[in-house]
């Protein structure tokens, strides 16, 4: 479960000020599958970073888990992202230097997997996305699809509670998106991962459990 | 998360490859002026065997006396003369060649049934006081090795304990271009500075009468007047009737000849320290460079579970991890040099040369990565993955 409390944030630059989110109070329950839609910079990336303590909040308080998270700095944030949050990005956001396969194992890396585990869970993970025979191959060789395949091979890899997509379709046409809309609305039937997605597009957010909608910072539905 | 910088820096091995060449070069460079700087300081801090110090020279010109009674009493004049200086602590004459003079003359034969190498050099009584030469077995030349049946000789340690290892040396007779009774060792005898190794040396007992040491040597005492040097020269000039001569400080001769290995070594360690800050600015870039190129990558590895110090780690373990292969492959160059004796060098001198140059360099590398990771690691994950 995610429950947002009086969420603010403000940015500010030297020469304007921000207010990218007001007093938005939000609950999802475990095993929801919520999208946010609302026009560009209405605020959805950062309700979303926030949820994903990437980022922090001007004010409000955030509990993930049962668990409140004060400090964003410490050592244990990052553990808890590692343990509990998938992240799935419009952009990929795929290492390129690296293989699929060694993309994937990323957040097993950092939970301290040995490298057999690791390559025997990322291939696992790569195999529910039907990326089988791609794991030796290097992100630049794949269309979008397959990229955003492997992003979400990678956020499944560590089994997180929730997953949180900032539109994971933006960049592909409708039957690839499709494909991965699919692909999450299964992970959230099968394995009951609670899912938080962005989206630009009605169709996908009309296939969730629950839409909201943000404007100015403001949640409007 | 070695695995894994290896397969990153392995993935990226073209552009990490320029770093690993510098590197290599570096290191290489290092080393060969490390093997050589450790090498002259080695034989630098060996003893000469004689104190230069408060000692003088001379040399006289009494080729063209062939009446050897006129040499005779030349010389004697000159002893009883500067003796009589308050300020003159000792005086001898040997030959030319015998300290500093930057030649010398050399005999080898195996006549004696084994090979035998050695320089020579001669001096009457007198010289040990006045070089100060330290004796360490037998004894000196005394007045009675005038009329001894075989040419006495002095050898040093060196030939001791090399050519004639094993041997009964004092008081033998050996052949030494003529038959010679070796009567004493020095601990040390280096005549060609203190740049150059130590010889085998074998100094014959030449009578202060002889023609064949014509190089005056003086001692003056510790605490002597300025004005000797003016007495001194007007008792030469007076008794010899030849003004051709100078007096030279040995001590000033010797720092000068230093100097013509220093000078070098010193541009040579100069060159060296721009090499490395060069290195390490170098470093210091691409660094600077692979982080701002790679700030989405630093915000993805947050993202997921990086903490900062593996953010750190990773940087730092990448670099350190080229640069260390670049030394090990540097390290089986630098190894065949002690391996397959290229140089005459003693082989200690080149692991300390290893030592050395991969110290300095692991060193710079740690402090120019240092900084840069940490400014990675201060990355914010939002931002980061917001820029791109
Ligand atoms: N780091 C930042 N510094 C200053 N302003 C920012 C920063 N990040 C976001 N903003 C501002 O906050 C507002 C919300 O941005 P956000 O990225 O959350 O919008 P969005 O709803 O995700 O838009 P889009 O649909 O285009 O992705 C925008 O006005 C944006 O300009
Ligand atoms: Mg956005």
């Amino acid at each position: 479960m995610i429950k947002l409390q009086n969420i603010n944030k403000v940015y500010r630059t030297k020469t304007v000020e921000t207010l990218a989110l007001n007093n938005i109070n939000l609950t999802i329950p475990a095993g929801e599958f919520l999208s946010i839609m609302g026009p560009s910079g209405c605020g959805k990336s950062t309700l979303l970073n926030i949820m994903g303590l990437i980022d922090e909040p001007s004010e409000g308080s955030i509990e993930i888990a049962g668990q409140t998270l004060p400090d964003y700095n410490a050592k244990s944030i990052a553990k808890f992202r590692n343990e509990k949050l998938g992240f799935i990005f419009q952009s990929f956001h795929l290492i390129n230097d690296l293989s699929i396969i060694d993309n994937v194992e990323l957040p097993l890396l950092y939970r301290r997997v040995g490298s057999k585990e690791r390559k025997a869970l990322a291939e696992e993970a790569l195999i529910k996305v039907g990326l089988k025979n791609r794991m030796q191959h290097f992100p630049g060789q794949l269309s979008g699809g397959q990229k955003q395949r492997v992003a979400i091979a990678r956020a499944i890899v560590g089994q997180p509670d929730i997953i949180l997509a900032d539109e994971p379709t933006g960049n592909l046409d409708s039957s690839m998106g499709n494909e991965i809309m699919d692909i999450l609305l299964r992970l959230n039937q099968e394995q009951g991962t609670t899912i938080v997605m962005v989206t630009h597009d009605e169709s996908m957010a009309r296939k969730t459990n629950r839409l909201i909608r943000l404007f100015d910072g403001n949640q409007v539905q | 998360m070695v695995k894994h910088i290896f397969t990153l820096i392995w993935n990226k091995k073209k552009s990490n490859f320029l770093l690993f060449l510098e590197i290599l070069l570096s290191f290489l460079i290092l080393f060969a002026v490390f093997a050589l700087v450790i090498d002259y300081l080695r034989v630098y801090q060996e003893p000469l065997g004689f104190n230069t110090e408060n000692l003088w020279i001379a040399h006289l010109d009494f080729d063209d006396r062939t009446d050897t009674l006129v040499v005779e009493e030349t010389k004697a004049n000159l002893y009883r003369e500067l003796l009589s200086n308050p300020d003159i602590e000792s005086v001898s004459f040997a030959d030319r060649k015998s300290l500093l003079s930057g030649s010398s003359s050399s005999w080898g034969s195996d006549e004696n049934g084994f090979f035998l190498q050695t320089l020579l050099y001669s001096s009457d009584i007198g010289f040990k006081k006045t070089a100060e030469l330290n004796l360490v077995a037998g004894r000196w030349f005394n007045e009675s090795d005038k009329t001894a049946k075989y040419t006495p000789i002095i050898i040093n340690r060196k030939l001791a304990e090399g050519a004639f290892k094993g041997r009964e040396v004092i008081d033998s007779i050996f052949t030494i271009r003529k038959e010679v009774k070796i009567v004493g060792i020095v601990d040390h005898y280096n005549a060609f500075g203190e740049f150059e190794d130590e010889d085998s040396v074998a100094l014959f007992y030449e009578p202060k009468e002889s023609i064949s040491t014509p190089s005056l040597y003086i001692r003056t005492k510790a605490n002597a007047n300025a004005s000797w040097e003016e007495k001194a020269n007007q008792t030469i000039a007076q008794i010899t009737k030849d003004k051709g001569f100078v007096i030279n400080n040995l001590d000033r001769q010797r720092k000068e000849d230093n100097k013509a290995v220093w000078i070098p070594m010193i541009a040579m360690l100069c060159i060296c320290t721009f090499l490395v800050i060069n290195v390490a600015l170098g470093l210091f870039g691409i660094l600077w460079y692979n982080i701002n190129q790679r700030k989405a990558e630093i915000g993805l590895r947050r993202t997921l579970g990086a903490s900062r110090t593996d953010i750190s780690a990773q940087f730092i373990g990448e670099v350190l991890m080229v640069v260390g292969f670049a030394i090990f492959v540097g390290i089986g160059f630098a190894i065949q040099f002690p391996l397959m004796k290229i140089f005459d060098f003693e082989n200690i001198n080149y692991y300390y040369a290893i030592l050395g140059a991969a110290s300095v360099i692991l060193v710079v590398v740690l402090i120019c990565a240092y900084y840069p990771s940490r400014q990675a690691a201060l990355i914010r994950p939002a931002l980061a993955l917001h820029e791109d």
